[in-house]
């Protein structure tokens, strides 16, 4: 099992927030396992209401057509390097 | 005997604009020998599936099915159950557009005649979730899709002479994604962008390639995002907005942001597209010149010349006059979740299904309407265990969520159980898990 840094349990909070995932606790989001599919089970409404919360708090623009994206959603981990890549 | 009745595949002028594709402007004469020279290539079965994301590959595929005689299949979703169902049920199936399949190359220098359909060809099978666990088939033939086509054209750019350049945001695999994207550019003068856009800066960045006049074809929950994205807005003759009800005020700040006009689309999948309403300014909705709707003691039939069943309107309503209506709401069991209609009822028998559970609901909370979620008494399992069970029968957006485990339900004595006291039981629930973290 991996850690979060301070960074991914902030964007694991705000998916939480975000997505009504009462249910499931920051530290239950493993920095590695997909988000989307498999693991938490999330779905296409759920990538646009993650979107937009995203840019409301990261002030970023996801793109789907930008090959980065597609990896970008695919864990906790890789999502919160794409944030920190286009804000800074 | 009956006479065979062949009907052209499409009504559009050879040199007309019907696409744009990745390279360019695609013609109908260019279109008409692509559709032709791939419906040869088609593997010889009954029914196909088409997988194409790239909306113009998904145009080629479909006609071409049809010019060769097949059936495309319109799976509900993509879920492993669901396609295992559909290859059992049909077995002479084929699946075109997966993710090994090329764009097709195809040569087509020859000026090729539109070919003739017959009237009666079975083109399309759509499917409804229905409530006994098998999804129902609605059966749409050439006719019917030719003359909802035609209806739809007028009912939606009767009072545009000039070609209209069109986006969407849906897939063409759902009905409304079909009707609008897939049909209406055989029969009306409109031309489809190859793209479908997801994310805001997606659909703003496709809109401003694609030439003027444009006008945009998706959902509340991807205009929503549009709007609250914050992007600058690029201009839209027309917006048509279907699957899940629009606010008024959604309505209205999509017409001022993008100088346009919002109309929205009432529909279902059994008599496709049946009426509009422009909803910042109007409460009735109109009603499509093909349609009459009769009250039965049922319900409401919507009765049709090209509909080949009996259909009855799924939700309620109350008719104003013969070309009006006023929506009154859903009934009980059935819920509409990202543009999917569901039966609760079906939701619940799944759940209770699963080895383990003992007893479960899935109901809507009153605090957030727009998702599921579920009350399980099942002591051996954890959620995670059970959500892993539904993922594998049940459409994603009707995966409840959160769900949490309860020692049992708040269950009557005749075993009913009230919606407050699921509510109830939820919300205090919701707040332990809180007050754990």
């Amino acid at each position: 099992m991996q850690s979060q840094t301070e960074q991914e349990a902030e964007l694991a909070g705000l998916i939480i927030e975000t997505l009504n995932l009462e249910d499931v606790n920051v530290s239950d989001i493993q920095p590695e396992e997909a988000l989307f599919g498999d693991g938490l089970g999330l779905d296409s409404i759920d990538a646009l209401e993650l979107a937009l919360a995203i840019t409301q708090k990261y002030s970023v623009q996801l793109k789907a057509d930008d090959e980065n994206m597609q990896q970008a959603f695919g864990t906790l981990r890789s999502l919160n390097e794409f944030i920190e890549k286009n804000t800074t | 005997m009956a006479t065979r009745v062949d009907v052209p595949l499409l009504n559009r002028q050879p040199d007309e604009i019907i696409a744009f594709r990745r390279d360019g402007e695609v013609r109908v004469s260019q279109f008409v020998a692509e559709a032709i020279a791939l419906s040869r290539q088609l593997p010889e079965h009954q029914y196909v599936i088409n997988l194409h994301a790239d909306r113009y590959q998904y145009l080629l595929g479909f006609c071409a099915a049809i010019i060769a005689g097949q059936c495309t299949l319109m799976p509900p979703n993509r879920q492993p159950h669901t396609l295992e169902q559909l290859a059992e049920r049909y077995a002479d199936l084929h699946i075109i557009g997966g993710s090994s399949d090329k764009d097709q190359q195809l040569r087509s220098e020859f000026e090729a005649d539109i070919p003739l359909i017959a009237a009666n060809q079975l083109c399309a099978i759509a499917f409804t979730s229905g409530s006994t666990g098998t999804p129902t088939a609605i059966l749409k033939y050439w006719q019917t899709l030719r003359t909802g086509s035609l209806g739809n054209a007028k009912l939606l750019l009767a009072d545009r002479s000039v070609r209209t350049n069109l986006l969407a945001t849906v897939p063409p695999q759902h009905m409304w994604g079909l009707e609008t994207s897939i049909l209406l550019p055989l029969f009306a003068n409109v031309a489809i962008s190859h793209l479908t856009p997801f994310y805001p800066q997606d659909i703003v960045d496709a809109l401003a390639n694609l030439a003027e006049p444009r006008v945009l074809v998706s959902s509340p929950v991807h205009l929503q995002a549009l709007l609250k994205s914050g992007l600058n807005a690029v201009s839209v003759d027309r917006i048509f907005t279907a699957t899940a009800p629009l606010s008024k005020e959604l309505a209205s700040d999509l017409e001022s942001g993008f100088a346009t006009e919002v109309v929205d689309i009432f529909g279902c999948s059994e008599a496709g597209i049946l009426a509009r309403r422009s909803t910042s300014s109007e409460e009735l909705w109109t009603l499509s010149h093909l349609f009459e709707l009769i009250v039965r003691d049922d319900g409401i039939q919507i009765e049709a010349e090209h509909l080949t069943e009996v259909v009855l309107m799924p939700d309620i309503i109350e008719l104003v006059d013969r070309e009006h209506f006023r929506w009154i709401g859903r009934h009980q069991d059935m819920i509409n979740i990202a543009g999917k209609r569901g039966s609760l009822a079906d939701l619940n028998h799944r759940l209770r299904e699963i080895p383990g559970v003992v007893d479960g609901v899935i109901f809507t909370p009153h605090a957030d309407q727009s998702r599921l979620a579920a009350l399980v008494v099942a002591p051996d399992l954890n959620t995670s265990d059970i959500l892993r069970q539904l993922k594998e029968q049940i459409e994603p957006v009707f995966l409840p969520r959160p769900i949490f485990r309860v020692s049992e339900l708040p269950r009557q004595e005749t075993g009913k159980l009230a919606t407050e006291a699921v509510n109830d039981l939820f919300e205090l629930t919701k707040e332990l898990a809180l007050k754990a973290k």
